[in-house]
């Protein structure tokens, strides 16, 4: 039961990043723009989000009364910075209609580097972990109920390694689904990502669309960034690891559909925890292989790979995506 | 005078084609020029941001980042050292991209080729040249998987790479553990080839001695003879020619009678084939060993920004990774001052630029149109003129001579 608990509460702690991702994702390319800069935007949200932590108000009397409330201001502020690096991506891709593949991966090149360069000068040379603050989990104490009265299976899957930033994904999740399809905005969004100049036709600013629907990304991106540092650990190397890569992955599995996307991170997370398990968890065969463990990692990927192949068929990417809006083809 | 007119014409479209060549070089040379600018910028206001400002450290660090390579030996082969597997992954990568494909899996490729390079240098006592061949082989088996994905299952190539990507990595870890005599010295680190079979190490024709470093080996020349190769094969070739189709508008090629499924296929067995080549001229170098990873490893991905700044075109793919070869030298000229990242932090800004760099070019091509069609117009208008006055002078002057004669 022990172990049970442990592995739906990392499933869900490693799915909370690829769901965020996923799901910039998926505004930005409803929006017409490929956005392959995930992963830096992520760096980025990490980054400012964990520097704000240790940096910002942790040593404050804010932090010692309220620090769930500090852990919020630090979404906000690893939203922020994802959305305003994300518009680097917008302002070459949008305004100036460059190869949004291009200007994406340059934008994933720069925020590590960036990252480890400011740790380096802010924290000091040869340091570039940010150590993140004890007291950012969510504790049975801050909903009024006393550790004693709680369940240990319950204590373990909730209490012990969920943030802040797992109710407030699942309130993303739910307000994402809304404005994408019961919304006019979302209507409009969607259009510019399928048909811009029908879009443009019956007068919708296809510019201002798309930078909405990136900047959005960014936020959520940054977001998702900050989930990752939480989620990995106290002590934070400005990288993400390559989730922003698996976000995008993951955005195509759940074929652009909020819902799907929250399916495919679990399930791809559900594979993940597994395989990191794989050593301690003995009803897993070995196959006498030393260090099979290397077998278990793979398993995400290889089984991901095979689902996609079977439902392939389905697969539908917005049709105007990667195309810089062009109103002389109206 | 019609006739002179046309010849000036037609000499000034000849003209035309080699101008976006010159554009397409100088707006790589501008996205350049502002990306160490904003490279240099960065170290000023990082200085600000540290806790104890010292402005004279960027300085000195920007002296260092462009001396450091011209210090030694080592430092300077290191440049086409480096510039090697840049090449070969750069190619690997704008291949991929001619027919209109993102092989963003190349590090799982280059992963693949390494490990199978040194299964062969070690287990096998292969030689060098055996090794390298199978390096071929194993990436391009890896490569090939997207590539039957994307024609098969109509999968984007992205997604199935990165999968791969990882699955390789923890795949050639898994393998790795499982044969010890690889590794009998250290657990994670493959035996030194100096040790168990130098004759796997790539020749450096005694070069190496003589200029008392261990960076020289024939991969440069095997990567720019295999670019010259990739030139030839696109832009000589039916093969070539079917790529560049399929890349730039799938279903009209496929109309025109191309197999498109057959041309992705085969891209992406030379695209991994390249990326696994640059993995065993790496790891055959002599100069690092095969260790267990627990992260994809960069070299694959640089290719990204190599092929990027060559417009995908092989030959301006040697002079680019040479280029980043010599910036990845100088990074480690930083160590002290500043982290090696600043090269990245430069070729992200290149990159950035270049995006919109070629945009940029074609703005100044307009405006520089715009001004020669207004001269041109001005020299017709004065050529009429000329045509006029000659023609007034011509008659006025017959009518001299006919007043002459009549005289």
């Amino acid at each position: 039961m022990d172990i049970f608990s442990i592995l739906v509460s990392k499933t869900i702690v490693y799915a909370i990043p690829l769901l965020l991702g996923a799901l910039a994702g998926m505004f930005s390319e409803r929006s017409g723009i490929i956005n392959i800069a995930l992963e830096g935007i992520m760096v980025f949200g990490s980054l400012f989000g964990a520097l704000f932590l240790t940096r910002g108000i942790m040593d404050s009397a804010l932090a010692a009364s309220h620090p769930q409330f500090v852990v919020f201001l630090a979404i906000l502020v690893a939203g922020l910075s994802g959305g305003i690096y994300s518009l680097l991506l917008g302002f070459a891709a949008i305004k100036l209609k460059a190869n949004q593949v291009i200007s994406g991966t340059a934008l994933n090149i720069f925020a590590p580097a960036f990252a480890i360069l400011l740790a380096y000068s802010v924290i000091s040379l040869g340091v570039s972990s940010i150590r993140l603050p004890r007291g950012i989990v969510m504790s049975p104490e801050i909903f009024g109920l006393e550790i004693a009265n709680i369940p240990r299976w319950l204590y373990t899957m909730v209490f012990s390694s969920l943030y802040l930033t797992t109710p407030i994904s699942i309130i993303i999740l739910i307000i994402s689904f809304i404005t994408l399809y019961k919304t006019k905005f979302g209507l409009r969004l969607r259009a510019c990502g399928e048909h811009p100049q029908a879009a443009d036709s019956v007068g919708i600013n296809v510019t201002r669309m798309r930078y909405t629907g990136v900047f959005i990304s960014g936020i959520l991106a940054g977001i998702g960034g900050l989930a990752f540092a939480m989620a990995n650990g106290s002590n934070h190397e400005p990288d993400v690891l390559g989730y922003g890569f698996l976000a995008l992955a993951v955005m195509i599995f759940g074929n652009w559909k909020p819902f799907k996307i929250l399916f495919g991170a679990l399930f791809f997370s559900l594979f993940k925890t597994i395989a990191v398990f794989a050593a301690t968890l003995s009803f897993l065969p070995s196959f006498g292989l030393n260090k099979v463990d290397n077998l278990y990692k793979t398993l995400p990927y290889i089984i991901t790979l095979i689902v996609l192949a079977f439902t392939s068929k389905k697969s539908r990417a917005p049709k105007a995506e990667g195309i810089p809006y062009d109103p002389g083809q109206r | 005078m019609f006739d002179f007119k046309f010849l000036k014409k037609s000499t000034s479209t000849e003209q035309k084609g080699e101008k976006d060549k010159e554009y397409a070089f100088l707006s790589a040379v501008l996205s350049i020029i502002v990306g160490l600018l904003v490279a240099v910028l960065l170290l000023f206001v990082l200085e600000f941001a540290a806790a104890e400002s010292d402005f004279s450290k960027p300085l000195l660090g920007i002296q260092k980042y462009f001396t450091y390579t011209f210090t030694s030996s080592t430092t300077f082969t290191k440049i086409f050292y480096n510039a090697a597997p840049l090449m070969l992954t750069g190619l690997a990568v704008g291949f991929a991209f001619k027919a209109g494909l993102f092989n963003i899996g190349a590090t799982g490729q280059y992963t693949f080729g390494a490990f199978f390079a040194i299964v062969a240098a070690i287990l096998w006592q292969a030689p060098w040249w055996a090794a390298l061949l199978l390096s071929i082989v194993a990436g391009a088996l890896w490569g090939v998987i997207p590539g039957l994905f994307k024609a098969f299952f109509n999968i984007n190539e992205v997604i199935t790479s990165i999968m791969l990507n990882w699955a390789g990595l923890y795949l050639a870890n898994l393998l790795f553990y499982n044969l010890p005599q690889m590794h009998t010295v250290l657990p994670n680190r493959s035996d030194s080839l100096r040790s168990v079979n130098p004759k796997a190490i790539l020749p450096d024709f005694g070069l190496n001695q003589i200029f008392n470093t261990s960076y020289i080996n024939i991969g440069i020349i095997i990567a720019i003879l295999v670019a010259i190769l990739i030139y030839i094969v696109l832009e000589k070739t039916v093969f070539g020619y079917e790529i560049k189709a399929c890349g730039s508008n799938r279903n009209a090629s496929l109309y025109a009678g191309i197999k498109t499924k057959s041309t992705i296929i085969y891209t992406m067995l030379i695209s991994g084939g390249l990326a696994g080549l640059a993995g065993g001229v790496v790891y055959l170098a002599g100069t690092v060993e095969f260790t267990v990873q627990s992260n994809l490893l960069a070299m694959g991905f640089n290719g990204i920004p190599v092929a990027l700044l060559a417009y995908s075109n092989p030959l301006s793919i040697i002079a680019t990774s040479i280029f980043i070869g010599f910036l990845e030298s100088s990074g480690s000229g930083l160590q002290g001052l500043y982290s090696y990242e600043m090269t990245s932090v430069i070729l992200s800004v290149i990159i950035y630029f270049s995006a919109f760099a070629l945009i940029v070019g074609h703005f100044i091509k307009k405006t520089l149109k715009r001004k020669r069609d207004k001269e041109s117009i001005l020299e017709e208008e004065n050529l009429i003129v000329d045509q006029n006055d000659n023609e007034i002078k011509q008659s006025e002057d017959e009518q001299l001579d006919e007043k002459g004669v009549v005289k």
